[in-house]
C-alpha cells in the first residue's frame, strides 16, 4: 500500500524541515566539528577529544567559564528576584498607572546593549563607586535581563488569583507565610523560567560585560578576542559546550512542563467558573 | 453587649463611599444576611469585618475586642468565598488543616479535627484529592469545612453558593444553617438572593448603597417591609402607583382604575403620591361571576398565562391598569388561561410608602 502525501501537506513538511535545519544545522556542525580531529571539514567525522581536552586545559578559558558563570547566576538571582517583586507590585498596588509603570520598567529592552555597557560603565564608576568590575558586570546586566524576567514572570501571575492570598491571610496565615505557602509554590515555575532565561542571557552577553569587564575574561568575550588570531578549533569545542549548557537548561524547562509539574501553577480554566 | 459590633463604619473608594455610616450588632449564636443588590456594598462590609479591607472610618469589635487595626491573620475569623478559593496546590487534607496549622496546633489535634470535619461534611474518601478533582458542591464542602474547622469567632461567606446550581444551593442551605447551630458561632452571610436569605437567617439586614436600610428578623423583612426597596426587593410583589386620600384611620389610594385601602400609615401626607405593595401571595382571586369587582381592594381582571412553579402556581392576570400575579396553592380552585377573575386582597396585605424619587 502507497502512503499517498497530498502536495500542499509535502510543501509545509518540507518547509517545517528546512527552517529546522536553518536553525540547527551550524550548531550540529560546531557540534561534530568540535569531536572530530578533522574540525576544518568533519565529514565523516573521525571522533576525537583532542579539542575538548585542549579547551580544558586552557586556563583562559576555565577563568573565563567561572566568570560567566558567576555572572550568569547573579544576575539571573537579582533580575528575578527584581521583576518578581516589580510584578507582585504592578499587578496589587499600581492600580490605574500600571502600564505607564510596566512601560519604564520594559523600556531597557530597546536600549542597545553596546550603551547600556557604556553608560553602566560610567554611571558605576562615577556614582557607585565601582570600578569596572565583576560586581559592576552583574548589576548591568541586571539591568538588561530585568525586562525580560518581568515579562516572563508577568505571564504567570497574569493567571494568579490574589484572592488566594486572601483566603490564606484570613485563615490565619501572615503575609509571609501567605508568600511562602500559598504564593510561592504556585508562581515559582514563572520565577524559575525567567531565571533560565536571564542565566543565559547574562551568561551569553558579551557587549555588556565586555565594556564593564576589560580584560577579565568571560566565555563570549574570550570567544570574542581570540578571533584576532583566526578561528581555532577550541572555538568549535567552546561553542559546543555553552550550547550544551543551554540546551540542558532548556531540557530541564521542557521536562518541568511536560511531566505536569509546572502546570501545578494556578490555571484559573481548571476551577470552576468564577465569576 | 453583643458579639459582634460595628460602630459607624464606612469605606470610601476614590469619591465613592461603598459602605455609608453602619451601626451593626450581631449576638453569638446568631444567623445573620446580609442582602442586597450588586454593588450595594455589602462584600465590602464583608471584607472589612474579615480584615481585608480598612474601614475609611468606625471601628470594628468581636468578641468585646477592637480589630480594627488588625490584619486578618490575627482576628480568628473564617470565610468561605464565591469562588471557593481552595488552595490549588494542596489536597483536600491539606486545605482543611490549613487554618489549624496556622493556629499551631498539635499534629493530633489537626487530624481528629479534619476528621471531624470531614465527618459532618461527608467528605470521605476525598482527603487526597486536589480542588480541580472534585464537583462543584464538593469544592463548595470543602470550603465551608475549611471555614468551621479552626472554629472561628465567626464565619464569614461571601455568596458561598451562588456558583451551584439550584438543587445543590436548596441542599446547602440546610447544611449550612444545621452546621450554624451545633456550632453555635455567628454566620454573617451576604448574598443578593432572597430566598437563601429568608431560608436560613436570624436577622437579616438588608444594603442598599452602602447603608443598612433596615436590619430586622426575617419574618419582619418579609412581612411588614420598613421601606419600599425592601417591599420591591424581597419577596414579589405589585405595585400601584396613585394619590394618597385619608379620612379618618384608612388611606386610600387611587389611580388607574383600581381603589386601594389601608390603615393610615405616619409620614403619608393628604395629596402625596405613594406606592402600595401587595405580595404575590396575598392576591386572592374569585370568578368574576361571584361580582364585588367595584370594592375597594378588588379589581376585575383576565387570567392571562398560568406558571406552574409545582406545589403553587402563579397566575398573571391583565387588567385596566397593567399586569398583576397572583400566586396561589394548587389546592385552591384553578382558573383557566383566558378567564374572567375578580383579584382581591386584606386591607392589612397592603404595604404603602411614599413613591421613592428613583422610579417615579
Amino acid at each position: 500500500m502507497r502512503i499517498k502525501i497530498k502536495p500542499g501537506k509535502f510543501a509545509l513538511l518540507a518547509t517545517v524541515a528546512l527552517s529546522y535545519l536553518f536553525l540547527y544545522l551550524p550548531v550540529v556542525h560546531i557540534g561534530l566539528a568540535s569531536f572530530a580531529r578533522n574540525s576544518n571539514f568533519p565529514y565523516p567525522p573521525k571522533w576525537s577529544l583532542d579539542i575538548m581536552a585542549r579547551l580544558f586545559s586552557n586556563s583562559l578559558y576555565q577563568t573565563a567559564l567561572g566568570n560567566s558563570l558567576i555572572i550568569g547566576i547573579f544576575a539571573a538571582l537579582l533580575s528575578t528576584a527584581l521583576a518578581g517583586l516589580a510584578t507582585i507590585g504592578l499587578m496589587r498596588h499600581a492600580g490605574r498607572r500600571a502600564p505607564l509603570y510596566l512601560a519604564l520598567f520594559i523600556a531597557p529592552l530597546f536600549v542597545a546593549e553596546v550603551l547600556l555597557g557604556i553608560s553602566s560603565l560610567i554611571f558605576n564608576g562615577l556614582f557607585l563607586g565601582l570600578q569596572g568590575n565583576m560586581v559592576s558586570a552583574i548589576l548591568a546586566n541586571t539591568v538588561h535581563c530585568f525586562s525580560y524576567a518581568l515579562l516572563i514572570i508577568a505571564t504567570q501571575l497574569y493567571r494568579y488569583d490574589w484572592r488566594l492570598d486572601d483566603a490564606a491571610m484570613v485563615f490565619g496565615a501572615s503575609p509571609a507565610r501567605t508568600f511562602f505557602e500559598v504564593t510561592l509554590p504556585l508562581i515559582w515555575p514563572g520565577l524559575l523560567g525567567a531565571f533560565i532565561v536571564t542565566f543565559i542571557m547574562a551568561f551569553n552577553n558579551l557587549e555588556i560585560s565586555f565594556y564593564l569587564l576589560g580584560a577579565t575574561p568571560t566565555l563570549p568575550s574570550a570567544a570574542w578576542g581570540a578571533l584576532r588570531y583566526g578561528v581555532k578549533p577550541e572555538l568549535y569545542a567552546l561553542a559546543t559546550c555553552v550550547n550544551l549548557i543551554v540546551f540542558v537548561l532548556l531540557a530541564v524547562m521542557f521536562v518541568l512542563m511536560r511531566t505536569g509539574l509546572v502546570t501545578f501553577g494556578h490555571r484559573p480554566e481548571r476551577e470552576r467558573s468564577a465569576v | 453587649m453583643a458579639y459582634i459590633h460595628l460602630d459607624g463604619v464606612s469605606k470610601q473608594y476614590g469619591s465613592v463611599w461603598a459602605v455609608d455610616r453602619v451601626n451593626m450588632a450581631i449576638e453569638k449564636h446568631e444567623f445573620v444576611s446580609l442582602l442586597g443588590p450588586s454593588g450595594s456594598g455589602k462584600t465590602t462590609l464583608l471584607r472589612i469585618i474579615a480584615g481585608l479591607e480598612r474601614p475609611t472610618t468606625g471601628r470594628v469589635l468581636i468578641d468585646g475586642e477592637d480589630v480594627t487595626e488588625l490584619p486578618p491573620h490575627k482576628r480568628g475569623v473564617a470565610m468561605v468565598f464565591q469562588e471557593f478559593l481552595l488552595f490549588p496546590h494542596r489536597t483536600v487534607y491539606e486545605n482543611l488543616a490549613f487554618p489549624l496549622r496556622m493556629l499551631k496546633l498539635p499534629k493530633s489535634e489537626i487530624e481528629a479535627r479534619v476528621e471531624w470535619v470531614v465527618g459532618i461534611l461527608a467528605l470521605r474518601g476525598l482527603e487526597k484529592r486536589y480542588p480541580n478533582q472534585l464537583s462543584g458542591g464538593q469544592q463548595q464542602r470543602v470550603a465551608l469545612g475549611r471555614g468551621l474547622v479552626g472554629r472561628p469567632k465567626v464565619l464569614l461567606l461571601d455568596e458561598p453558593l451562588a456558583n451551584l446550581d439550584r438543587e445543590l444551593r436548596q441542599e446547602m442551605e440546610v447544611e449550612i444553617r444545621k452546621h450554624q447551630t451545633d456550632l453555635g458561632i455567628p454566620f454573617i452571610y451576604v448574598t443578593h438572593n432572597q430566598e437563601e436569605a429568608l431560608s436560613m437567617s436570624d436577622r437579616i439586614a438588608v444594603v442598599r448603597g452602602g447603608r443598612i436600610e433596615d436590619f430586622a428578623s426575617r419574618t419582619d423583612i418579609y412581612d411588614r417591609p420598613k421601606t419600599a426597596f425592601i417591599a420591591q426587593f424581597v419577596g414579589r410583589s405589585n405595585r400601584f402607583i396613585g394619590t394618597a386620600a385619608t379620612a379618618g384611620d384608612t388611606i386610600s389610594l387611587s389611580g388607574e382604575g383600581v381603589r386601594i385601602e389601608t390603615a393610615t400609615r405616619p409620614g403619608i401626607a393628604d395629596g402625596e403620591r405613594v406606592a402600595a405593595y401587595v405580595k404575590n401571595e396575598k392576591v386572592r382571586l374569585r370568578p368574576a361571576s361571584a361580582g364585588g369587582a367595584g370594592a375597594a381592594n378588588t379589581l376585575a381582571a383576565t387570567v392571562r398565562y398560568v406558571i406552574l412553579r409545582g406545589a403553587y402556581a402563579e397566575y398573571v392576570l391583565g387588567w385596566s391598569g397593567g399586569e398583576l400575579v397572583a400566586s396561589r396553592p394548587r389546592s385552591e380552585a384553578e382558573f383557566t388561561e383566558g378567564a374572567e377573575v375578580v383579584a382581591f386582597w386584606d386591607a392589612a396585605d397592603v404595604d404603602l410608602f411614599p413613591v421613592p424619587e428613583d422610579s417615579r
